[in-house]
């Protein structure tokens, strides 16, 4: 299309500062983040809270996960296995598609016996690199 | 003889209806690839040096871009200009694109920086092409001369017959539109995806989001042929009544796409419909909003 080459006005100044702006500032981020960025390895830990909650004869214990290396992770998986009382054992998976560096997911477990009278082991089983 | 605030309001009025026909295209183009999984991973697990060049990369193609199209109708012949529009369409590309991933729940307070930065720059790549392309997406210019003969005829014919004839014909295009642009998103698992994180204050947001843009497609846009639609007939020509009626149709589109591709059943209870149509309308009433324009 062909265009014309009035006088910039006014608020075309205004706008352009602001857009200036906002480009500038996503620049900027994206050298911050390289410039202080972590090139280590994803560092993968997970933790339950003991605030299990008991619904329908199910207990549910919350868990939460944090990468605190540098790189992203893909397709975390988390096992958690319970060894009760009466020596049933039993075991659930997690699956966390991707986790950034510093991001957290949270999730829950679900077992037919309390896991706080029976022997509880969970961690992190594996991840890629994407 | 117009005085200095006429004239500063006038230019106030120009540039927001360059921004928001910019901001248009950029939905227009951008929003299949906002329903994409891959495109959310890739902005996930990016590197700060590639995002640089992807931003670098865009930054150049919409320059170059812009020697022949652009946003804005005038301006970008002029080096200093070019660089201007070029700054400019990327801002709207990257806010519009970032505003949609937080309305979806792709991106939120809680997002790491370099995370939120590669969403927002990957999404917003298509976001900006869409504002580059705005004027040519949405210009109804090369149908002036048809159109401005067209309500004299249908003065001559029955006023009745003429109102319904309209408001088929909107409800028509505005159909195929939401077809257009939903269908390929509808089989997708990204509808789940997006519908299992949102909440139902998330889902109001985004009915909020549906018909703010539709409307900013059809009716703020300056480049587009609202003002020969204004003299058009039927039952969608007010503002606010077209905006909410093409958004039903888009709602109701949504719910039969998806039922066609099997994403709902009969047996499912009625918020999972409204769930999945509500994230589906989003795009189809973007795409209706679109249809409505070639009418």
């Amino acid at each position: 299309m062909q265009k014309k080459t009035p006088k910039q006005s006014f608020a075309e100044r205004i706008s352009f500062s602001v857009s200036l702006f906002i480009v500038s500032i996503i620049f900027f981020l994206v050298c911050f983040t390289w410039i202080t960025g972590d090139n280590n390895p994803p560092i993968l830990s997970v933790t339950t809270s003991s605030n299990i909650r008991h619904v329908k004869k199910q207990y549910y214990l919350p868990f939460t996960i944090i990468n605190s290396g540098g790189e992203t992770a893909e397709s975390v998986e988390i096992v958690a296995k319970l060894l009760s009382r009466d020596l049933d054992i039993e075991t659930g998976r997690q699956q966390v598609d991707f986790l950034s560096r510093q991001e957290k997911k949270s999730g829950e477990f679900i077992f037919n016996h309390n896991p706080t009278e029976g022997k509880l082991t969970i961690r992190v089983a594996s991840y890629k690199l994407p | 003889m117009p005085t200095s605030n006429q004239t500063n309001g006038d230019n106030w009025r120009q540039e927001l209806e360059e921004i928001i026909s910019g901001a248009s295209g950029g939905f227009l183009f951008g929003i299949p690839l906002l329903y994409t999984m891959e495109v959310w991973f890739i902005g996930s697990s990016a590197r700060p040096p590639f995002l640089l060049i992807v931003l670098i990369v865009t930054f150049t193609i919409i320059f170059l871009l812009n020697q022949i199209e652009g946003f804005r109708p005038q301006e970008s012949a002029t080096l200093p200009g070019a660089i201007a529009e070029t700054t400019e369409t990327l801002a709207i590309g990257m806010v519009c694109a970032g505003l949609m991933l937080f309305i979806l729940g792709r991106i939120d307070f809680q997002t790491p920086l370099l995370e939120t930065l590669g969403k927002v720059i990957f999404e917003g790549v298509p976001f900006s092409l869409g504002v580059t392309f705005s004027r040519s997406l949405l210009s109804g210019e090369e149908d002036d001369n048809s159109r401005s003969q067209k309500p004299s005829l249908s003065a001559k014919n029955n006023q009745h017959k003429s109102l319904w004839q309209d408001t088929l014909a909107d409800f028509s295009a505005t159909l195929i539109g939401a077809l257009f642009i939903a269908f390929s998103i509808a089989p997708t698992d990204e509808i789940i995806v997006l519908s299992a994180s949102a909440s139902p204050f998330n889902l109001l947001i985004i009915i909020t989001a549906s018909l703010v843009v539709s409307y900013g497609i059809v009716f703020a846009s300056s480049i587009t042929n609202y003002k020969y639609r204004r003299q058009q007939q039927g039952l969608f020509q007010t503002p606010q009544s077209e905006t909410i009626m093409s958004y039903v149709i888009s709602l109701l589109a949504g719910m039969l796409m998806l039922w066609f591709f099997q994403k709902v059943t009969l047996g499912d209870s009625w918020f999972v419909w409204l769930r999945y149509s509500i994230i589906l309308a989003l795009p189809a009433s973007i795409g209706g909003a679109a249809g409505r324009l070639a009418v």
